[in-house]
């Protein structure tokens, strides 16, 4: 079993098959969302269109129990994150098709925006040299250890879905090949909820680095506010 | 377990895709029907507050006016009792000075009553009186009586005023001729007396007629023209009805 097979090439580049499930999911999503919201109505929803805003709001919740007030602007990324982890996550219970999350090369990508995604958002929120100098607090001896943070939690980010959800499937081949046809059910039961539990595990701790991206400016005003409180404070 | 950097950069491509797509047409458009339900929502809650706030404003303008009335009321309770009470005096005023006339056009109308019977007694009276005397003179009359009455109208025709005599003589013009009516014939010494006292008072020319009348019961008359001195029986009791009507007429 290849779980990244090359489909097809264009013009040399490889296209996996990771690529084209992607690509699948990417025209589900597109087309589901499209004929879902064709029509919404502010008086009288229905069900589909009640779930749908039920969804949307749980996402702007959980990003407002996080970073409050900056709801609006990590929605698109965060809930994006989550839809698609888990919907990729899904995949592998389709028979013939593999989870696109259970490609290293999926993973690394989306660990990758998420390693990138923290500095953007971090930039626009507390300015370039704020954001870049919470790098050298609360020492500048610490900075290595800054940046082989980011790169350890980003490697971890990507290796820890790649790693579940590849033995998730890999799981259930075995059980399948060994036990039988229907042997495996709870196997796939499990995957569905590990499937559901690492795309909130993955779009959380993105969450998180966000946050804490975002967050590095509060935390040089409060260390810049510090020393003059201080000094109010011990004058006679 | 291999890195395929192809498919690294197709899923980045195709990850930004995908969020641009559901920003497209999920994100944006439940953000929207979000958005509108909420405008609604503050909307009606703004339209709750204002009907409220004109309820409350309604309400309060209604118990100041609800107050104001209950003033006017009072107040034109106070005036319809203060009209009441001053109609109630003028109309016991009214009634008393009503009251007051009718007790004098009861007290005039008794007063008058009580003189009309007054009257009517005093001509009963009177009747009765004259009557009376009628039938006790007439009882008495003869010629003895009658003597002396003679004697008594020389005396009242002597004891004239002279004013009265000479309004008399103006009205004789020193001619004429007077009529002495006697109920008896009258004896000739009298009638001598009686000649002599008419010519000294009254006029030395004047002829005298004696005449008999016996509706005279006894005395004498002196008539001259219209000009009448009578002292007879009849003349005097013909006084009762006369003396009843102007007692009647000096009556209140």
């Amino acid at each position: 079993m290849d779980a990244a097979s090359v489909v097809f090439t264009i013009g040399g580049m490889q296209i996996t098959s990771t690529v084209v499930t992607t690509w699948g999911l990417m025209l589900l999503f597109a087309l589901g969302c499209r004929l879902a919201t064709h029509r919404l109505s502010v008086d009288q929803p229905g069900l589909l269109q009640t779930a749908l805003e039920g969804s949307v709001l749980s996402i702007k919740a959980a990003i407002d129990g996080v970073l409050p007030g900056r709801d609006d602007m990590l929605l698109p990324f965060i809930g994006t994150l989550w839809l698609f982890v888990a919907a990729a996550n899904l995949t592998g219970l389709v028979p013939g098709l593999h989870s696109p999350t259970a490609d290293l090369s999926t993973t690394a990508a989306l660990a990758f925006i998420v390693f990138l995604s923290v500095h953007w958002f971090g930039i626009r929120s507390a300015g370039p040299k704020a954001y870049l100098g919470h790098y050298l607090t609360p020492s500048p001896v610490l900075l290595p250890f800054h940046l082989l943070g980011e790169l350890s939690r980003t490697l971890a980010l990507a290796v820890r879905l790649f790693g579940n959800i590849m033995s998730l499937e890999m799981a259930a081949l075995l059980v399948l090949l060994v036990a039988g046809l229907l042997v495996p059910v709870p196997v796939l039961m499990l995957h569905i909820i590990e499937a559901l539990v690492q795309a909130y595990i993955f779009g959380t701790l993105a969450l998180i680095y966000i946050a804490g991206g975002m967050q590095s400016r509060e935390a040089a005003d409060s260390r810049q506010t510090q020393p003059t409180s201080d000094k109010k404070g011990s004058a006679p | 377990m291999e890195l395929n950097w192809t498919t690294f950069v197709l899923e980045i491509i195709n990850f930004l895709a995908l969020l641009w797509l559901l920003k497209r047409f999920l994100y944006r458009p439940v953000l929207q029907i979000l958005a509108a339900r909420q405008a609604g929502i503050e909307q009606q809650l703004a339209s709750a507050r204002d009907s409220e706030a004109r309820a409350t404003a309604m309400q309060q303008q209604f118990a100041s006016r609800l107050a104001d009335w209950e003033q006017e009321k009072a107040a034109e309770r106070r005036r319809f009792d203060a009209e009441l009470a001053t109609e109630k005096e003028r109309q016991l005023a009214k009634l008393g000075k009503e009251l007051a006339a009718e007790r004098e056009r009861s007290a005039a109308q008794d007063a008058n009553r009580l003189a009309t019977q007054r009257r009517q007694l005093a001509g009963e009276a009177s009747v009765q009186a004259r009557q009376f005397a009628s039938a006790l003179l007439g009882r008495l009359a003869g010629p003895e009586l009658e003597g002396r009455l003679v004697q008594l109208f020389i005396a009242e025709l002597d004891a004239l005023p002279e004013e009265q005599l000479a309004e008399v003589r103006a009205g004789l013009d020193g001619q004429g001729q007077g009529v002495v009516s006697t109920a008896f014939e009258l004896p000739a010494a009298q009638r001598q007396q009686v000649s002599a006292a008419v010519a000294s008072r009254l006029a030395p020319q004047l002829a005298l007629e004696f005449r008999v009348d016996p509706a005279l019961l006894s005395g004498a008359r002196l008539s001259l023209g219209a000009w009448r001195l009578d002292f007879s029986l009849a003349g005097e009791l013909a006084f009762f009805p006369e003396a009843a009507s102007r007692g009647q007429r000096q009556q209140p």
